[in-house]
Parts: structure tokens; sequence; C-alpha cells
């Protein structure tokens, strides 16, 4: 069992399974303890649609590794960036956020809408990011925890963990890319609110460095609004190897993880949750 | 606390963390304490304001006292009555001019007057005259008036004087 006051986190993504154990106190929360176990490529394949877990067997390997020291119990699964359709809404005066977003998403869904899981992060001035996802996808990865003895409290997404930390932490000007191993978001906040946000899977080719710094340009020059091109942040998967391959030109350096675990710096969802 | 989103497949009742009952508990133990500490300390501050007010009031009359004494004394008159003074006080005084063969039977004060009556027994004439003696001089009394005597062996007899008191 967890100790008391703790909350236990567990994120898989492609490259790595990860479990937190975060202090929740009236001060806030603090990290008390990180584990990340690395995956072999291809052990587990973030799908939106199709099966994520290629080699169950090494995913849940990794799980039980990760949790070795951390006790058990209820455990908050935090599932990877590139599972999920997730968008920026304005919601109507009097709407119920999730049946809006349920309504905006439908159309665009690669699977049937009664299939989906929806739900929504509040975003300020009246704006909600939207985000569902399979849940066959769901059960998949809860499969994961059940199999290792934990019982799944709650299920996040790591972006929108991220995000939710942005957010709160009322961030100015700027334009954050927020990277997970398959996917990434960009989020753009103009006067301390989310004014445009971008998901897509990563291109993880050649060059990915150079086409991301594009990117960030353009996205920087429009949130920028007249007055020259906000900040840009780059923060999660592979951010310091994108940062070295252009010259540490690329950005400043976005969120990040307690810096007491080195394998934690990555981790974007955990610095969103202590942000 | 804000609702956090969740996928789950099967959505749970949101849990409140331990800590958040533990705090919710003490924050209701702590009010209720503070309740009754509050209601306790508004019945002794309401007992508190009386005992002042009865000071107060208190205060004032002294200081009333005290004001009128120093006027009289400014004045050159006796700076006590009897009407002021505490009847230890008469009491002492006539003790104090009592010789040791002469005891008070009977001590009457007339406090509206300052007038005293003292039934006196004295062991023998002599010591009756030193009696009267004392009075006289002692400057606390005046306008003394010895009674009629009855000698036999003893002297009884009643003094009227008046206590003047204000040479101490």
């Amino acid at each position: 069992m967890t100790r008391l006051g703790t909350r236990l986190y567990l994120a898989l993504d492609a490259s790595a399974v990860a479990v937190a154990a975060l202090g929740e106190g009236l001060g806030g929360r603090r990290a008390r303890a990180f584990a990340r176990v690395p995956l072999d490529p291809g052990a587990l394949v973030p799908s939106p649609s199709g099966p994520s877990l290629a080699r169950g067997d090494e995913v849940r390997g990794a799980v039980r590794r990760a949790l070795e020291g951390q006790g058990g119990g209820r455990v908050t699964l935090v599932l990877p960036d590139g599972l999920a359709r997730i968008a920026l809404f304005d919601l109507p005066r009097g709407a119920e956020p999730r049946d809006y977003v349920r309504f905006r998403l439908a159309a665009s869904l690669p699977w049937p809408a009664s299939e989906a899981i929806v739900d929504s992060l509040p975003a300020a001035h009246g704006r909600v990011v939207g985000a569902a996802v399979r849940r066959a996808t769901v059960a998949e990865y809860e499969e994961v925890a059940a199999a290792v003895g934990l019982e799944v409290e709650r299920v996040h997404l790591a972006p929108l963990l991220a995000l939710e930390g942005l957010v709160r932490s009322g961030v100015r000007d700027a334009v954050h890319a927020l990277l997970g191993d398959v996917a990434l978001c960009l989020a753009t906040f103009h006067g301390g609110a989310l004014v445009a946000l971008r998901n897509r899977r990563r291109d993880r080719s050649s060059g990915e460095a150079s086409r991301l710094q594009e990117e960030l340009a353009r996205a920087a020059s429009s949130a920028g609004n007249g007055s020259g091109p906000a900040r840009v942040f780059v923060s999660g998967a592979d951010a310091t190897r994108l940062r070295r391959e252009v010259g540490g030109t690329l950005a400043e350096r976005g969120l990040e993880g307690p810096g007491e675990w080195d394998d934690a710096v990555e981790a974007t969802w955990l610095g969103g949750l202590l942000s | 606390m804000s609702r956090q989103p969740d996928f789950s497949t099967v959505p749970r009742p949101s849990r409140v963390p331990a800590f958040e009952n533990v705090a919710l508990v003490a924050s209701v133990v702590a009010l209720v304490l503070a309740g009754g500490a509050t209601w306790r300390a508004r019945d002794e501050a309401r007992a508190a304001r009386t005992r002042v007010d009865d000071l107060r009031r208190e205060v004032a009359a002294v200081s009333t006292r005290v004001r009128a004494l120093d006027a009289r004394n400014r004045s050159g008159m006796p700076g006590l009555s009897a009407v002021d003074a505490e009847p230890a006080r008469i009491v002492a005084d006539v003790a104090a001019v009592l010789p040791g063969d002469a005891r008070l039977e009977r001590l009457s004060i007339d406090y509206a007057h300052g007038a005293l009556e003292l039934r006196v027994v004295a062991r023998d004439a002599s010591a009756w005259d030193r009696l009267l003696q004392r009075l006289e001089r002692a400057p606390q009394f005046r306008e003394i008036e010895p009674g009629p005597e009855v000698r036999d062996g003893e002297v009884r007899s009643v003094v009227r004087a008046r206590w003047v008191g204000g040479a101490r």
C-alpha cells in the first residue's frame, strides 16, 4: 500500500513505463518517488484505434519493475499522447462540457462515437480542452494495471495533465510544444489563456528537429499578435536530443519533471502535476 | 477542488484523498472547539464588563469623597467627620485614651453628629479622673461631658463627647 496522503501515478508510453508517487497535502503536490523502466522499441505502440500492446508481457514486466518499492493499491493511469483526439473548444453558455465535446468530436473520430470515452479540461475564458479516446483502447491499458495487482482509480491523458499544469500556472504569451513518444501538442497561450491547440503524430524521421523548429517559428510569429514572435518552449520526450540537433536554438526548456530524478526531466505529465 | 478528467471505462466516484478527510474532520473539530471557546469567552467578557462597571462606580464614589475631603482640608475643617470615619477608627481612638484601670462597657456612635456616648467603669476615682483627663487632652475628642457618677468602690458613669478625628 502507498503511504497516507500519497497518490500513485502509472504512465505508459512507447519508450518507457514510469511510476510516480506524489504526496498531496495542504502545501500542494510533492514528488516522493519516481521510477522509469525503458521499453524495447515496439513493445508498446500507442494507437488510437487499434491495439497498443504489441508485446504485453514485456510491458507488464516493466510495470512490475517500476512499481518495486512503490507499494501498490490504487493508481491513476496516465495514457500516452497519440491515443486520443484532442481539441480546444469555445464552450457555448450553459452547455455541459462533456456533452458539447462529444457532439463536436463525434464526426471526426476514427471509430464509432458510441465507443468513445469523452471528457474535458477547463482552460479558462470559457474554453475547454476536449478529448475522446476509444473505450477498447483504455480497457487495454487498464488490463495492464489490473494484471500487476493495481486498482485503477482514474484514467488521465499525459497531454491533458501537462496542459492542466500550464493553464494553472498562468502562462503568458508563449508557444509550448509538449512531446510524447508518438505525438505532440502545440499549445499557444496569449494573455494567460490557452488560445490555440494542435495535436498531431510525430514524424521522427531524420530532420524532425528542423521541421519542428520551423513549425514553432510559424506558431510563435502568429502568437506574437504583431508584437514580435512569442517565446517558444519545448519539453517532453526527446526534447533534449532535438534541442541538441539544431544546436540548442530550438527553443527554451519548458515543462519538466522534478530534477531529483534525471530520467524524470522529460515527463511533462509529471511536470504538469507538480506545477 | 475542481473535477479531474477521467477516461476510465468504469468511472468510480471521486475518492477524497485521506489527508483531505483528516483535514476536514480536523477543521470541523476545530470549528466546534472555537465555537465553544467563543461562547465561553463571550460570557467571561460580559462578567468582566460588569466587574469593570462596578469598579468604575466605586472609583467614582471614592474620587468624589477624596475631592470632598481635600476641599474640607483646604478650608481648615477637620479632616474626617464621624460620617466618613470607620467605626474601627473611632473605637481605636477611644481605646487609646482608656487607662488600664478603666474599661468601656458600651460605646454608642451618632454618625450624623459625631456624638459619642461611652459607658465606662473605672476601678476607682483616680482612674476615672485620669480617663477624663486623657479624653480632654486627646485632639480627636471635643465637648467632653461627664455624666452622673455612681461611686461604689468602682466608678460607673457615662461620658458624652464629640469625635472630630483628623489629628493623625
